[in-house]
């Protein structure tokens, strides 16, 4: 039975990586694609000298930062959902920590068959929401756009970012204090002395990431000594 | 009809829906894989419900935040692209900035719909097509090896066994992550303004707060049998809360 149900899985796992990169060559080829049959439905292709240029100039940071956000949130998010928050985007902001909040409310650990059950689930019905509230946000432009746009309305949605990760902080700070102390002192001072850094926010995750793993390693090698 | 009007035309739609819809079906498609499979490994199916209602939640308000992306890129680049990129691959901090870049590239002073061409247009969406595709073409090119290296301990039968330092590391990155942004916040309000001037922006340390004591007054609630319901609205009420608070602080 057991043996039956490893089988099973490592079919599930195989047509998961078959359709993921199936779906992502697909959709790849599909945005590639679209400015040029927009070119040709507007009467003008794209100007690939500028946008050689204009890659050099801004993608090459975003194609560290996809590195960087490939190395990191793939091992959290597994197979599944490693593909589908690729294709769908807003990883910072709305994947990643949907994830780990799916993942923390039912105790899924990393790596395991549940944890890949439970981030591809949280993954896609987030996606789909995002989709779903867009297309409607679209249809109903013309009599949203006042209430969206109201001025006062504004602050609310410029704070949308520290108003998730304010919730997330705490609910991770409270069980990990011990880790999240050095990084958030760190990071804090960093921004002070350098404000201009502010900017890169996205790549201070890396040095802040590491340093919040270096402590973990030490905590987890000392508790490992003492049992 | 004018370069914007053409931009939000209904084959404009029809590519970016197409698209769109796609994406959508192919979300469809693994969730219930991925139900079906928690299923057959016995998983609770009461718990998959939980995350599906948490993570619809969850994503409600980031939603909206993201829908006003569209909305400040849909005066230059008309709706359909917009609506396309931040549905699928984009993400709301990235668009812009490259939609900015891209237009400097292709000669105009600032992304206007004044100074927008064709060609123009079209050079500024490959160019924000093609600088966030990364991520996809690495998981084509290597998910299976790096996440194989994960799932080592399932093929050998352990399923649900702890892994080891794996699962902490995962959390450190995390509040490593939270940290960076906090952190960011705490620097914008001390130093932007000059070294320790305290003249900054603090609306953004206010949200953290009351989102943050609003997540405390949930995670109590949640323990009690009665309100254990509640944990699957944690997030959203605790971001509202926050928002909320921009919004009052905006007003005093």
């Amino acid at each position: 039975m057991e043996q039956n149900k490893n089988l099973n899985w490592e079919k599930y796992t195989k047509t998961t990586h078959k359709i993921g990169k199936a779906a992502s060559i697909i959709v790849l080829i599909m945005l590639v694609g679209a400015p040029f049959l927009i070119g040709k439905y507007l009467g003008a292709y794209p100007n690939l000298a500028a946008a050689g240029k204009g890659f050099f100039s801004v993608g090459l940071v975003w194609m560290v930062s996809s590195v960087a956000e490939f190395l990191i949130y793939t091992p959290m998010l597994g197979s599944g959902g490693g593909y589908l928050a690729f294709i769908t985007g807003n990883l910072i902001n709305m994947k990643i920590p949907c994830a780990v909040n799916a993942r923390d409310m039912v105790g899924a650990k990393s790596g395991t068959r549940e944890n890949e059950i439970i981030s591809t689930l949280s993954i896609a019905t987030s996606s789909l929401v995002t989709i779903l509230i867009l297309a409607i946000g679209v249809a109903a432009l013309t009599p949203l756009r006042p209430l969206l746009q109201n001025p006062s309305l504004q602050p609310a949605f410029d704070n949308v970012v520290p108003a998730l990760f304010g919730a997330m902080a705490y609910k991770y700070y409270r069980k990990n204090m011990k880790i999240a102390l050095v990084p958030l002192v760190v990071m804090s001072l960093l921004f002070i002395f350098v404000p201009s850094l502010v900017g890169s926010t996205s790549f201070m995750i890396i040095p802040s990431g590491a340093m919040a793993i270096g402590i973990a390693y030490y905590f987890y090698k000392k508790e490992k000594r003492t049992n | 009809m004018s370069i914007l009007e053409k931009l939000s035309s209904t084959p404009m739609y029809l590519i970016c829906g197409g698209i769109i819809a796609f994406v959508a079906l192919l979300c469809v498609v693994f969730m219930v894989r991925a139900y079906r499979a928690g299923k057959a490994i016995g998983m609770d199916t009461a718990k998959m419900k939980r995350v599906i209602v948490s993570s619809a939640t969850f994503s409600v308000l980031p939603s909206i935040g993201i829908l006003l992306g569209v909305i400040a890129l849909s005066g230059s680049l008309g709706i359909p692209w917009p609506w396309l990129r931040l549905s699928v691959i984009g993400a709301l901090h990235y668009e812009t900035q490259v939609a900015q870049a891209a237009a400097e590239q292709v000669g105009m002073d600032k992304l206007s719909s004044e100074q927008m061409t064709a060609s123009g247009f079209a050079t500024i969406a490959l160019l924000m097509s093609v600088c966030i595709m990364w991520g996809m073409i690495l998981s084509v090119l290597f998910n299976r090896k790096y996440t194989g290296k994960f799932n080592k301990n399932i093929k050998k039968g352990g399923d649900t066994s702890a892994l080891g330092f794996g699962d902490m590391a995962m959390t450190a990155m995390f509040i490593g992550l939270v940290s960076a942004y906090i952190g960011s916040y705490i620097g914008s309000f001390v130093s932007s303004d000059g070294l320790f001037t305290l003249r900054g922006d603090w609306t953004p340390l206010i949200v953290v707060a009351v989102s943050g004591i609003t997540m405390a007054l949930f995670i109590f609630l949640s323990k009690k049998p009665k309100f254990a319901f509640v944990e699957n609205f944690s997030i959203a009420v605790s971001m509202l809360f926050g928002m909320a608070a921009a919004v009052l602080i905006n007003l005093i």
